[in-house]
């Protein structure tokens, strides 16, 4: 199935669209009223001008056409999950199996066609039992059904451009006086293969059924969704959060079947104007809750505020969950760990409302870099496990006597300036912010070597525990030996309690 | 409450002012059962420093179903502040429970994000923290109310930059979460700001530590109690002991005798002084 994409145009005015094709402005695109005139892809813009002198013609935008494209191919999912681009201007989708929701394949391509045209595109698509048969149909014939087993008949009349050949073959068959595709499909194989390479019968094969093409989907298609056409658009936030409940409804049916809970879920809202809304929440445990789900969804939303934007209403919602992990079915008791699931789904409604990089958990990593040893995980990754390492951590702080960390480190060490007593001693006093710190009492040096293969400058870094008088403690270091460095550097990388 | 739906005695029918009663009393009971006791025992509901000359005036500890503020005297003393929070929300080493904490993204970058292994240090672990980075103080507080409803955590702790940021109504929506899911909420401040909500309000300043051979000891606090609803006001010298996970009273030490110069000790308040030797 192939859609071609045409803003529509007030009558009598002529309009194209052009770019530069080998140094040299080309139009690439024609209207209607444009081709009636003579004009063409591939004419000179100059040419075109001098001919027409009211033409309107507009620079091409390549990203704008790539988006528009991505929009129109997430409109199509609401007939099929598998929807490919075809660029520059088509969109396939693997209809089998969905037809009948829509009436049969003819009464589903007919939708299609009638829904693009009321957002404003003119449209060619074509139903065909291989993505070569339909393609050629909706570019080169009228016809908008090739049932299987009639490629030949239909593909027989038409130009070769038709296979989805490179210019440059198509133009080398043309002087061997191979124009249609009836030329071809009838010559001894072998020779065409040896002078046209195997491009040439690869792509008749597959307009011809003989060799199968995959249909690589734009998005990955979810193992479980679910969606609910409203024949009066929905807008409200409230209608919005009842469907998803009854949707996660129907997907944990689906979940419970093959003993699965969501860890990702995804609701779509196709508005009708043809925008689609994604709303993506993830959860830290699998769910299997119609109610959870929802919960998860009114914090999403209330985030979103007013960047949901329903405009006229959505009339299709779909949920869908794009990742599941196994759930045993669990038996709620008296007993339990009923704490631990408050948590985790406290974690849920944390991140579906804040995001999910603003919600941490300490890790314990296996190195001797104070900002390594210790990061801030997102809560929901797979990294962020119960015990987070910290045993190990208290295993080996424990085994070699760890000198004692600061409560809080700042994200960047921050430079300071100090006047140590003896070179490679603590510092006397320092300023940090402005304020001056007169140290009292000082632990140290703990030297810390960065790995051997880093390569950051002043690789050694002499950390001191310090007191001032007023009994503020830091932790400072001189960034590198002391012989090494000329006027030594000192930074104040963390505060303790 | 299926009580509430089924009264245990059917009343024959027709009998509707016997029924009415004997509605009114049910609701009376399950009120009585719903309420939550005004003074819980001493130690089940508290949060207690175990030293009595503080326990005392507080009635027994801190109570945990309520508002707390924590204020530093100064910005640096925020470590400090963050360090008697910490202690006093992590002493009961039963509680395997999170601790949430909830700050501003820009006070994680001013003044640090808590560091696991300083945690670890002074006796909290570090797998117990769940760290949230809030992007306005809207959300610190809606994140702060969603924590205490969890009802699964041992506390919860705000960091508010801005002394303004946080209102009365806002304090006392906190302050009336914390009360009805008994969840102790601990707003830090990294200046100390007037508020009538809270239960209490401590002023931390951090102390000279006791001296080691290994440098400075344990974290040593001045505490001020600046609002008690339920009793005296004070200040203490608190040391917190990572070891024995508990508070001891230190007494007050001026001058440290390790150093030549004698000093005095930047007055708690006069935070922009600095120490004159």
């Amino acid at each position: 199935m192939w859609g071609r994409e045409h803003t529509e145009y007030a009558e009598g005015e002529i309009h194209a669209v052009f770019g530069k094709r080998s140094n040299a402005d080309v139009l690439i695109a024609v209207d209607a009223a444009a081709e009636a005139l003579g004009l063409s892809p591939g004419i000179a813009l100059a040419e075109a001008r001098a001919m027409y002198p009211d033409l309107d013609a507009t620079p091409e935008d390549p990203d704008a056409d790539a988006k528009l494209l991505t929009a129109i191919a997430d409109w199509c999912q609401r007939y099929t999950p598998l929807v490919a681009e075809n660029p520059l201007d088509g969109v396939l989708l693997d209809i089998s199996g969905c037809a009948h929701l829509f009436g049969g394949e003819a009464a589903l391509r007919d939708d299609l066609v009638v829904r693009m045209r009321r957002h404003g595109f003119s449209a060619r698509a074509a139903v065909g039992g291989t993505i070569g048969a339909a393609w050629a149909a909706a570019h080169f014939s009228e016809t908008t059904r090739v049932d299987s087993g009639c490629e030949r008949e239909l593909l027989s009349p038409l130009p070769l451009t038709a296979l989805r050949l490179p210019h440059a073959m198509v133009a080398m068959l043309a002087r061997l006086g191979l124009k249609r595709i009836g030329d071809i499909l009838d010559l001894p194989r072998a020779p065409l293969a040896a002078r046209f390479g195997g491009e040439l019968l690869r792509q008749l094969d597959r307009a011809l059924g003989r060799e199968a093409e995959p249909l690589t989907p734009r998005l990955p298609v979810p193992p479980y969704f679910a969606e609910q056409p409203f024949a009066e658009p929905i807008a409200r936030e409230e209608d919005v959060l009842a469907v998803t409940e009854r949707l996660a409804g129907r997907l944990v049916t689906m979940l419970e079947r093959r003993g699965e809970g969501a860890r990702r879920i995804e609701l779509c809202l196709f508005r009708t104007d043809g925008a689609v809304r994604h709303v993506t929440a993830g959860t830290s445990r699998p769910i299997r809750n119609p109610r959870a789900i929802k919960a998860l969804f009114v914090e999403r939303l209330a985030a979103l505020g007013d960047a949901l934007d329903p405009g006229f209403g959505f009339d299709l919602a779909r949920l869908s969950v794009h990742a599941a992990d196994p759930l045993a079915p669990t038996q709620t008791g008296f007993g339990g760990d009923a704490r631990e699931t408050a948590v985790d789904d406290l974690v849920d409604r944390l991140v579906a409302r804040l995001g999910p990089r603003r919600v941490g958990r300490a890790l314990a990593q296996d190195s001797h870099i104070p900002e390594i040893a210790s990061v801030i995980v997102p809560a929901q990754s797979h990294l962020a496990t119960k015990d987070g390492g910290w045993a190990a951590f208290r295993a080996f702080s424990h085994a070699v006597d760890l000198s004692s960390r600061p409560l809080r480190l700042l994200a960047r060490p921050e430079r300071i300036e100090a006047v140590a007593m003896v070179p490679d001693g603590p510092p006397l006093r320092f300023r940090w912010r402005r304020a001056l710190h007169e140290i009292a009492d000082a632990e140290g040096p703990e030297r810390i070597e960065a790995p051997w293969w880093s390569e950051e400058e002043g690789s050694a870094r002499d950390y001191f525990r310090v007191e001032d008088r007023s009994g503020f403690r830091f932790w400072l270091f001189r960034a590198g030996l002391y012989r090494d460095t000329v006027s030594p550097r000192w930074f104040l990388h963390g505060l303790f309690a | 409450m299926p009580l509430a739906h089924r009264p245990a005695f059917p009343a024959p029918p027709g009998d509707a002012s016997r029924r009415g009663r004997l509605v009114a009393q049910l609701r009376q009971t399950i009120r009585r059962i719903e309420q939550r006791p005004e003074t819980l025992e001493v130690g089940g509901g508290r949060l207690r420093f175990g030293i009595p000359e503080i326990d005392e005036p507080l009635g027994g500890g801190l109570v945990v179903a309520a508002l707390h503020e924590i204020a530093a005297i100064s910005e640096p003393a925020i470590a400090a502040a963050t360090g008697f929070a910490l202690s006093l929300v992590g002493q009961n080493r039963k509680d395997r429970q999170p601790i949430l904490w909830v700050a501003e993204g820009m006070s994680l970058q001013e003044s640090g994000a808590p560091y696991g292994p300083g945690l670890d240090a002074i006796g909290l672990a570090p797998e117990r923290i769940i760290t949230v980075a809030a992007a306005h103080p809207r959300d610190l507080l809606w994140t702060m109310e969603e924590g205490l409803r969890c009802r699964a955590l041992s506390a919860v702790i705000g960091e508010m930059r801005a002394p303004n940021a946080i209102d009365d109504v806002a304090m006392r929506r906190l302050s009336l979460a914390a009360g009805a899911h008994e969840t102790p909420a601990l707003l830090l401040r990294p200046a100390v700001a007037q508020s009538v909500v809270a239960e209490t309000r401590w002023i931390i300043a951090p102390a000279t530590s006791s001296s080691t051979d290994h440098g400075p000891g344990f974290p040593a606090f001045h505490a001020q109690l600046a609002r008690n609803r339920h009793g005296s006001l004070g200040a203490w010298m608190l040391e917190w002991n990572c070891v024995e996970q508990r508070f001891h009273l230190a007494s007050a030490r001026g001058a440290r005798s390790t150093h030549p110069v004698p000093v005095a000790a930047a007055p708690p308040d006069r935070p922009d002084r600095t120490a004159v030797a």
